[in-house]
């Protein structure tokens, strides 16, 4: 996976955000503050124009650019939130100009770690750790059983939406959600479902790329980072 | 303990914590009761508005007499009454909301709720619980109370809420300190991701806490740099007032007074 490739799954995640941002603000008005769809797609709007301005970066940097951006520009659980998701996700991929599947692996784990040390969320708590930690889960699992890059994110696609519906019979353990008890039950957490937004978007990306390659008459780039 | 009673109490309770409605099939199985039992419960609730069957499915929620009855209990509620006019005034001073809490066991209950005042969609938390240690409002009822109560409350549980949530007694006691050295309780991201709060206590006429009085917003609004000097003052004047309308004198109130 190079740049391109990293360029084109944040301009899904962008797109993404875009269409489902009322449902994303839809969700969050049953159990938060009803700004959850803004805020991503505002965080993200952020994020495409200071990375399209980016001429020559490593993947590595572009995930950086991202985190900090979001970080800077959106308010409330989400910035802190996903920004240090993105920043971890970089941070794992170093500096090398495209990575493997072992690699992207390794900055999954970065984010989910840094996700849980500022929120102190586990599984079950019905947050986005409830779609990243199965998704992460499922990606290693599909590359230890031999998948390739493009099984893998499926699964991991999979098991971040099956995560976030999950988190529907759910009462809220963290976040403001928490503060309803027994009332947040029922709804299904604005976190989980713009983290596995992130997933379907990766899974696209990879796939296209994939598709662009083989038309190009391309031989697949390796595997290894 | 009547049994009846406490069973009524489990039917109202799996009603409250399900957004979709239960029929008695459902109700016997999630409480181990026989249908016949519950059925029986349900009919004598209905007549008293506490559950309403659906039409269409058969299937039971909470009546309309249950809002009347928490209204009430927050009507009753001495402290919330008089909070009303200061929490709008402090609300519009700080442009943040504002809670009202008093301290339940470890946690703290909302009993009221301003909306921050910029027309944006909120969700309204009375009735929320919050652990002590993990909030403003919390934190500035604690540091005032009895030694006795203070020690057992430091003793824990001390649930970690986020990343910055203070766990542990050195960390809280030092935190407490700064609470009565200061006049106001800060809140740094330690129940909620991104969101702050600054609190003071509030003294009755005997001079002993009964709750506080807080804002809560964004950390990058009312934490830009240390709290913010303006929400500190306010949140400050707030309980002075609020305090000396429950009867506090102005030496009964070591917070609020310094």
């Amino acid at each position: 996976v190079d740049a391109a490739c990293v360029r084109s799954w944040l301009a899904e995640v962008a797109g993404g955000l875009e269409e489902e941002r009322d449902f994303l603000t839809q969700l969050d008005a049953a159990i938060g503050d009803a700004d959850h769809g803004v805020n991503m797609h505002r965080g993200f709007t952020a994020v495409m124009r200071r990375v399209d301005a980016l001429e020559a970066a490593t993947p590595g940097q572009l995930l950086k650019t991202a985190g900090r951006t979001f970080v800077s520009t959106v308010g409330g659980a989400a910035g802190p939130l996903y920004g240090t998701a993105f920043l971890q996700a970089g941070e794992g991929l170093g500096d090398g100009a495209a990575f493997g599947p072992r690699r992207l692996l390794e900055a999954l784990r970065a984010s989910l770690e840094g996700v849980q040390r500022i929120g102190a969320a586990g599984e079950g708590d019905k947050t986005m750790v409830d779609a990243l930690a199965p998704a992460l889960a499922a990606y290693e699992l599909e590359l230890r059983t031999g998948g390739s890059l493009e099984t893998a994110v499926r699964a991991a696609r999979e098991a971040a939406a099956d995560g976030a519906r999950a988190t529907v019979p759910m009462q809220a353990r963290k976040g403001r959600a928490s503060y309803l008890g027994p009332r947040s039950v029922g709804h299904q957490d604005p976190g989980a479902t713009s983290t596995a937004l992130m997933f379907a978007a990766l899974e696209r990306a990879v796939l296209a790329d994939r598709s662009q390659r083989f038309a190009a008459g391309a031989r697949p780039r390796g595997s290894r980072p | 303990v009547i049994q009846s009673v406490g069973r009524a109490a489990r039917i109202l309770k799996a009603l409250g914590s399900e957004s979709a409605r239960l029929g008695v099939t459902e109700l016997a199985e999630r409480l181990g009761l026989a249908k016949a039992t519950v059925y029986g419960l349900l009919r004598t609730l209905e007549a008293h508005q506490l559950v309403q069957q659906d039409l269409e499915t058969g299937k039971y929620r909470l009546g309309p007499a249950l809002l009347q009855l928490g209204n009430a209990f927050l009507d009753h509620h001495e402290l919330r009454a008089r909070s009303l006019l200061w929490a709008d005034a402090l609300a519009g001073r700080a442009g943040e909301a504002v809670h009202v809490g008093v301290l339940y066991g470890p946690d703290v209950l909302l009993v009221h709720h301003v909306f921050r005042p910029d027309n944006s969609v909120q969700i309204l938390q009375v009735g929320a619980s919050i652990p002590w240690h993990a909030c403003a409002l919390g934190k500035a009822v604690v540091a005032y109370l009895a030694p006795p109560a203070r020690r057992e409350l430091l003793a824990g549980p001390l649930p970690r809420l986020t990343g910055r949530t203070l766990t542990t007694r050195a960390a809280l006691e030092a935190e407490l300190e700064r609470v009565i050295e200061g006049g106001v309780a800060v809140e740094d991201q330690e129940a909620i991701v991104g969101e702050a709060g600054v609190a003071a206590a509030l003294f009755d006429i005997r001079g002993v806490v009964v709750g506080a009085i807080g804002v809560a917003g964004p950390v990058e609004r009312l934490l830009p740099d240390g709290p913010a000097a303006e929400a500190v003052a306010a949140v400050k004047e707030a309980a002075r007032g609020l305090s000396r309308e429950l009867g506090a004198g102005r030496q009964a109130a070591p917070g609020a007074g310094a």
